[in-house]
């Protein structure tokens, strides 16, 4: 080889060495040659819109980072949730940009889907429908969901011009007992809002206020505003119900009672307040009926009819009757004898105050649009007797909702019966459907839903479409033929501007802008106690039935994750463990210990659950938050279909109820006592997050008695054990030359810190849900949860007490920013780094993954990434693009969204200042429905988060290690009932 | 002893370096498979993540860890053989000193294997590496992975000279009696040695200083992996005691290795009259002692957790006999406490199943003692609600067993190629018995 040949060859080496060594480069680049006015790369534009995840209606507000939504927040403005969001309005991006979303039309052709254009399927529609208008009246019918005055207008429209009637409006909690009870005592068919915040001693009967009911995020921010601790008072909270449920574990007294016998306690209360003297300002023919009414049910009766100690009964009993502002709620849907339940709760709710001043009669939930159960069935009776030829669904899933056995299937499969789904995901109905024509979903289009009566919110489309599917208001506008304008906006601001008082473009630009019209000053219309027919209760309440004798009771709950079971292909929900359970992916039937003993099993084995109606396998739980005697399944998993992340994932309790509903009030029962339980021999692993239920003595979830927080008015402590080691700032006051080795840290201007309140904590996880959304975190599934994998920044732990099981403390733990970081001086190649403003960098680049930090982490809030996590197209649409992507073999945690903190200090750095109170939101605190996290810098003396610090009630996880954590916890408020 | 001579301790060792059989080439290919499968294994967890392996949280560290220590452990004996008895003048350690020295520098190599393996980011080691960069960094020397990567590499560049120092004069003795290509390589490795008065000398006293040399390192290796834990706050972990304790658990591993070993070298090689009983007795008496003070290390420790009060500690070292991995915890026990006693027994530390037996039962137990210091500490830390168990998967058992193929694959390539017994240092005091002490 000569000198030029061993050059050549050298050098074409080193060239392709260097060409061969890069990282995964994206393979293409795209810069917009022409970006749109408003948009500044790097920048991100807001945009105002309404929640559609639940028919509560929250006001959102959507992040758009070049043209697409990356985070929705609440909208600060909006009366509803005051900026606040639960984790499934976190989880609505997972709707857009979800895997499984159908994205053109499919057409049914020999039980097979096959795609078809969207000009094709209009005109397909649009035949059907001409062709089912040519034969006669009622050939068409519609089941939608909750949807807007102005999109619903229009769908009555089209129906009339096609000669048809109105659609019927589905929804599996349509609260029909709650509604018949409304209408029965207080003379309004409709669901009222309750001013739960002004109340002092709150009492529900099984109404799930901080999960699903009516409107869980404003009645969970109503409902601390109550409960928390204000200037050394706290309101009371009794909860009343078979299945403790989150609401349950948030309450001062749980009374567990059989299930169904939530009305006989109603009533044993309204004994006890019509004889201890309350109800004096009601009409006296209506007292002495009620008197006359209630007279069965004295303490005793009730105590041997629920099952709750008479101690409790008497306990609460006495704190509603002296009580001075009482509020009672009663459960939505109909377990047992939820009319009854409700209508005891509105003569509760009479006798302590005639004017009903806590309710907003005004503002009352949209949902009470929804048709009841009893209209639904025979809806789809109709269909299966009458020639209809056309059925339209807009976003319904009836055959997932409703029991299996039910004529619903039936109807659905007719051959005369052209079904025409509009739906983004093919769920169970939509399987069944003719032609499915996928819709743009709510983040993507105008529209108007307004959650509560008096108010307006709209939506906008806040990022272009990511499919080619139209909006449905523009198919109904296009296919019914009229000559109307020929597009939904305009339909929709002439039906605002007709309806809500909208008149010009300025009022309409500026609604949109705030996400609609709050300020509509409207006073509550004073209240009067109707005329009650003696004889309505003595029918409803002379021969209420005793529940069964059965030994067993089986409960379909509704979960705070998947709702009805439409949040069940949302990857985040499914990952976000279930905050009491902590079992993600999975859905058990809980069981009291009492029962399982009975029946000889043990948790995670799978029994077969056997009723009239049907059979269904499931993993047991082992919990004392439901009855003895109560198997509890949660309703929203067990999908046949619904994409990638919902298909035989956990189980359907929907198949163990009955199709009929209750009587009087057209209510579903979702219970059913004719259940028998039989092991069959097999076990799973259950994914549950949790290692240990409880917290073996250590000081980590820390309460405090009323009683004793009088007396405590610091919390300055002198020793060196978990007992009396002192609170130590992670500031230069906190280090004391006795103690500590190294000196304090220098820190410039600000040194951020996190102060989370337990007392407010609720353990609802949206904070989890939002720090998933916000930093990119990756979902792992059920078989690396079962393996102890999950990549949770924040987790809420939850610790049971020792003795009494339900008792509940929840505590957000994420990475506690340690002044003193065990995991900091492990490290080989200092990847966990102490920044100056003393936020404990993790260094993605320079971690190998040698794990010591996560070792050494007293918290265990260090997450390694085992794998490469997937974010299936266009899932990765979402990734936040101001934080890294982790790749395999790196450490990461929480880091206090160093993203929001750069962020602001630009702002800051632009206006001259510095960053002040507030300016900083992370993730979890933004979304936090009560408020219970705040943020800010320690080193500002003014700052929130530094005047929690003072409070008697500081105090830190694990700080007798020394570690000098950030987040400061405050003691949870335990009243001494 | 009398008919031991010169000539015939020559005679016996170049025997063993006559060319191998067909079985020895199949053994040795067996093992080179094991050794590629558990390597095929590392490329896949490489290419795939560290999921692969059972590690989660809170368990961050599994058997790649135990095994690292395990086989540090095992590399102790060697260096303690060789050096601190040498300096003491235990005549016993002659004829097992070159074979527990190879054991040191091959075990001291497969240990350092397995902090790569256990990396989240193999590929980026170097960053542990004092370089001139231009990435701006610089190691954290606080931190107890640090303290390894300067002990580790110490240790082994020590064991690898001081090995090859005292085979210099074998290694001349073979180069004497060679013909062919054999000839010349030996000539290159013994490096002109000539057995000249001079360099006997140089020879004798360099041999004695890097003994005095090795000697602290004995020590401080396994003290210095023993930081990895005791510097960590975790419970069961964080203990003055662990430095002392490992040293002492390394040796126990490191003696009972040596059994393993030279029980089956002696028969097949024919060293009856090399290493005597005696000699293994003498070993099996060492381990006694080991496992009397691995024995009242367990017993410090849960005397400390108890009269520290602290509950978390507490809780733990009720856990290590009583929970999850209570079966691991009572191996160790009755392994590496209980059965070595046996060898108070005359009749046992002379009888070669019973030694060879109880060797591989301490193996076992200190392969368990490591388990359940690593595993149980983390596995149910401070904070109860992030408790968690920990199993390993066959990609971890894969790379396990390829690494212990790897380790038999060089030691055997080593007796058929290299003299296994110190010819130099068996002649030395061949008068006094060849090292059998009487």
């Amino acid at each position: 080889m000569n000198r030029r040949t061993f050059l050549k060859i050298a050098g074409m080496t080193s060239i392709t060495f260097a060409a061969g060594c890069t990282s995964n480069p994206e393979s293409r680049l795209f810069s917009p040659v022409e970006a749109p006015d408003d948009m500044v790369p790097g920048e991100a534009n807001w945009y105002a819109s309404t929640c559609r995840e639940c028919p509560a209606g929250c006001g959102i507000i959507a992040k758009n980072r070049e043209g697409r939504v990356v985070k929705v927040e609440g909208n600060p403005l909006h009366p509803i949730n005051a900026g606040k969001l639960c984790m499934r309005g976190q989880a609505a991006l997972q709707g857009i940009y979800n895997p499984d979303r159908i994205k053109t039309p499919l057409l049914k052709e020999k039980a097979q889907l096959r795609p078809i254009s969207f000009s094709q399927a209009e005109a397909l529609l649009h035949e059907k429908a001409s062709q089912a208008v040519h034969k006669g009246r009622n050939k068409i019918y519609m089941l939608t969901e909750v949807v807007g005055e102005s999109l619903y207008t229009l769908f009555t429209e089209s129906l009339q011009r096609w000669n048809s009637p109105p659609p019927l409006v589905f929804e599996p909690y349509a609260y029909e007992a709650l509604k018949t009870a409304n209408e029965k005592i207080l003379g309004i068919e409709g669901l009222p809002a309750y001013h739960m915040d002004k109340a002092d001693v709150l009492v529900s009967l099984g109404a799930d206020f901080l999960e699903t009911w009516l409107s869980p995020v404003e009645y969970a921010r109503k409902f601390k505003a109550m409960h928390a601790l204000n200037r050394g008072r706290k309101g009371f909270f009794c909860h009343i119900s078979a299945y403790q449920s989150l609401t349950g574990a948030n309450a001062d007294l749980w009374l567990s009672c059989k299930p169904g016998t939530e009305a006989h306690v109603a009533m044993g209360l309204v004994h006890q307040a019509i004889t201890s003297g309350r109800g004096k300002n009601l009409p006296e023919s209506l007292l002495s009926t009620i008197k006359q009414v209630s007279l069965p049910f004295t303490k005793e009766a009730v105590v041997l009819a629920s099952g709750i100690s008479a101690e409790n009964f008497d306990r609460t009993a006495t704190r509603l009757t002296t009580a001075k502002k009482p509020l009672i709620v009663g459960p939505g849907s109909a377990c047992g004898n939820a009319l009854q339940t409700n209508m005891a709760v509105n003569l509760l709710n009479l006798i302590f105050d005639p004017q009903l001043m806590l309710f907003d009669f005004k503002g009352r939930h949209r949902v009470e649009t929804a048709a009841r159960r009893s209209q639904v069935l025979a809806f789809f009776e109709r269909l299966n007797q009458e020639p209809v030829d056309l059925l339209l669904l807009n976003n319904t899933n009836p055959v997932f909702s409703m029991p299996w056995e039910s004529t619903v299937i039936e109807a659905l499969k007719q051959k005369r019966l052209f079904v025409v789904s509009f739906s983004s995901f093919m769920d169970e109905t939509t399987a069944l459907a003719d032609l499915v024509i996928p819709t743009r979903l709510p983040l993507e289009t105008w529209d108007e839903y307004s959650g509560r009566r008096g108010m307006v919110s709209t939506l906008q489309p806040a990022m272009g479409h990511l499919t080619g599917a139209p909006g449905i208001g523009d198919v109904f506008l296009r296919s019914d033929g009229a000559k109307k304008p020929d597009n939904y906006t305009e339909y929709l601001y002439r039906h605002l501007a007709e309806k809500r008082r909208l008149e010009n473009t300025k009022a309409r630009i500026q609604a949109i802008q705030q996400g609609g019209i709050f300020n509509q000053n409207h006073r509550t219309p004073s209240f009067q106690p109707p005329e009650i027919e003696p004889s309505l209760l003595h029918e409803a309440f002379d021969n209420l039935s005793l529940p069964s004798t059965s030994e067993l009771t089986f409960m379909a709950v509704p979960s705070i994750r998947f709702f009805d079971g439409r949040g069940a292909n949302r990857p985040w929900l499914c990952e976000v463990p279930d905050p009491l359970t902590k079992i993600a992916w999975q859905t058990p039937v809980l069981m009291h210990p009492q029962t399982m003993k009975t029946k000889g099993l043990a948790q995670e084995d799978i029994v077969e659950i056997q009723s009239e109606n049907g059979r269904l396998n499931a993993p047991v739980y082992e919990t004392e938050w439901v009855h003895p005697g109560s198997l509890v399944m949660a309703i929203g998993q067990g999908h046949q279909d619904y994409g990638r992340y919902a298909a035989s994932m956990g189980t359907n309790p929907m198949g163990l109820l009955p199709l009929e509903t209750e009587s009087v009030s057209g209510g579903p029962l979702c219970s059913t006592s004719t259940v028998s339980v039989r092991a069959t021999g097999r076990t799973v692993k259950l994914a549950h997050t949790d290692g240990s239920r409880i917290q073996h003595g250590r000081k980590i979830a820390l309460s405090v008695s009323l009683d004793e927080l009088e007396h405590e008015k610091s919390h300055e402590k002198h020793g060196l054990t978990m007992e009396d080691f002192p609170f130590t700032l992670p500031l230069p006051q906190g280090y004391d030359p006795q103690r500590d080795f190294y000196p304090p840290h220098d820190h410039d201007t600000y040194r951020w810190g996190m102060a989370v309140d337990l007392d407010k904590c609720i353990g609802c996880g949206a904070c989890a849900a939002a720090c998933y959304a916000e930093n990119n975190i990756g979902v792992v599934g059920v078989e690396r949860i079962v393996q102890g994998r999950e990549m949770a920044w924040l987790r809420v732990e939850r610790y049971q007490d020792p003795e009494r099981g339900e008792k509940i403390t929840f505590l957000p733990m994420m990475c506690q920013h340690c002044d003193n970081a065990p995991c900091e001086s492990v490290c080989p190649v200092y990847a966990p780094h102490h920044s100056k403003e003393g936020l404990n960098n993790q260094i993605y680049n320079r971690c190998i993954g040698t794990r010591f930090c996560s070792q050494n982490c007293p918290y265990k809030v260090r997450r390694f990434n085992w794998f490469d996590w997937e974010w299936p197209d266009p899932l990765n649409l979402q990734l936040n693009p101001n934080v890294t992507v982790r790749s395999k073999g790196v450490m990461e945690k929480c880091s206090f969204c160093i993203q929001r903190i750069k962020h602001a200090h630009g702002v800051a750095k632009n206006e001259k200042r510095m960053i002040e109170d507030g300016d900083v939101v992370p993730a979890c605190a933004q979304t936090c429905p009560t408020d219970a996290i705040v943020f800010g810098n320690l080193m500002d003396p003014k700052s929130r988060v530094r005047k929690q610090a003072s409070n008697p009630r500081a105090y830190q996880v694990m700080g007798y290690l020394n570690t000098k954590p950030a987040v400061i916890y405050l003691k949870k408020v335990i009243q001494e009932i | 002893m009398n008919e031991l001579t010169f000539a015939k301790i020559d005679q016996t060792v170049l025997d063993t370096l006559k060319p191998p059989d067909r079985s020895y080439w199949l053994t040795v290919g067996i093992l080179f498979a094991g050794a590629l499968a558990g390597a095929a294994c590392w490329i896949y967890q490489i290419l795939t993540g560290i999921g692969v392996a059972g590690m989660n949280n809170p368990v961050g560290w599994g058997t790649y860890l135990i095994n690292f220590v395990f086989w540090v452990g095992i590399a102790h004996s060697g260096t303690l053989i060789s050096a601190i008895l040498h300096l003491l003048r235990a005549g016993w350690r002659n004829p097992i000193a070159r074979a527990a020295e190879t054991m040191t520098v091959f075990a001291v190599c497969i240990a350092g294997l397995f902090p790569f393996i256990h990396l989240g980011r193999v590929w980026l080691v170097f960053y542990m590496l004092p370089i001139p960069n231009q990435r701006n960094l610089w190691q954290n020397f606080q931190s107890p992975l640090m303290f390894d990567v300067v002990a580790i590499s110490t240790y082994l560049t020590v064991s690898s000279l001081f090995w090859y120092t005292g085979m210099l004069p074998d290694l001349a003795i073979v180069r004497d009696r060679a013909t062919g290509i054999r000839k010349k390589i030996f000539t290159v490795i013994s490096l002109g040695w000539t057995g000249a008065h001079e360099q006997w000398r140089h020879y004798a006293r360099g041999y004695l200083f890097f003994a005095a040399l090795a000697t602290p390192l004995v020590i401080s290796v396994h003290s210095v992996v023993s930081w990895d834990f005791a510097l960590a706050v975790v419970p069961g972990w964080h203990t003055t005691i662990f430095a002392p304790y490992f040293v002492a658990g390394a040796i126990h591993s490191g003696l009972a290795m040596v059994l393993t070993l030279m029980i089956p070298i002696r028969k097949l090689f024919h060293y009856e009259e090399i290493i005597t009983v005696k000699v293994l007795e003498s070993v099996a008496k060492t381990i006694i002692f080991t496992g009397l003070i691995v024995g009242f290390a367990y017993g410090t420790e849960f005397f400390i957790a108890w009269y520290s009060q602290n509950p978390v500690e507490m809780a733990i070292f009720k856990y290590r006999p009583t929970g999850d991995f209570a079966l691991g915890f009572w191996i160790m026990v009755v392994c590496n406490t209980i059965i070595p006693l046996l060898f108070f027994f005359k009749k046992i530390r002379t009888t070669i199943p019973w030694l060879f037996g109880i060797s591989i039962c301490v193996n076992i137990g200190m392969w368990y003692e490591r388990f359940v210091i690593i595993i149980t500490s983390v596995s149910r830390d401070f904070i109860p609600h992030a408790w968690g168990l920990y199993s390993p998967t066959m990609i971890e058992f894969g790379i396990m067993l390829g690494a212990f193929c790897l380790f038999f694959f060089f030691f055997l390539l080593f007796v058929k190629h290299l003299p296994s017994v110190s010819m130099t240092e068996m002649k030395e005091t061949v008068e006094q018995g060849a090292g059998h002490g009487d």
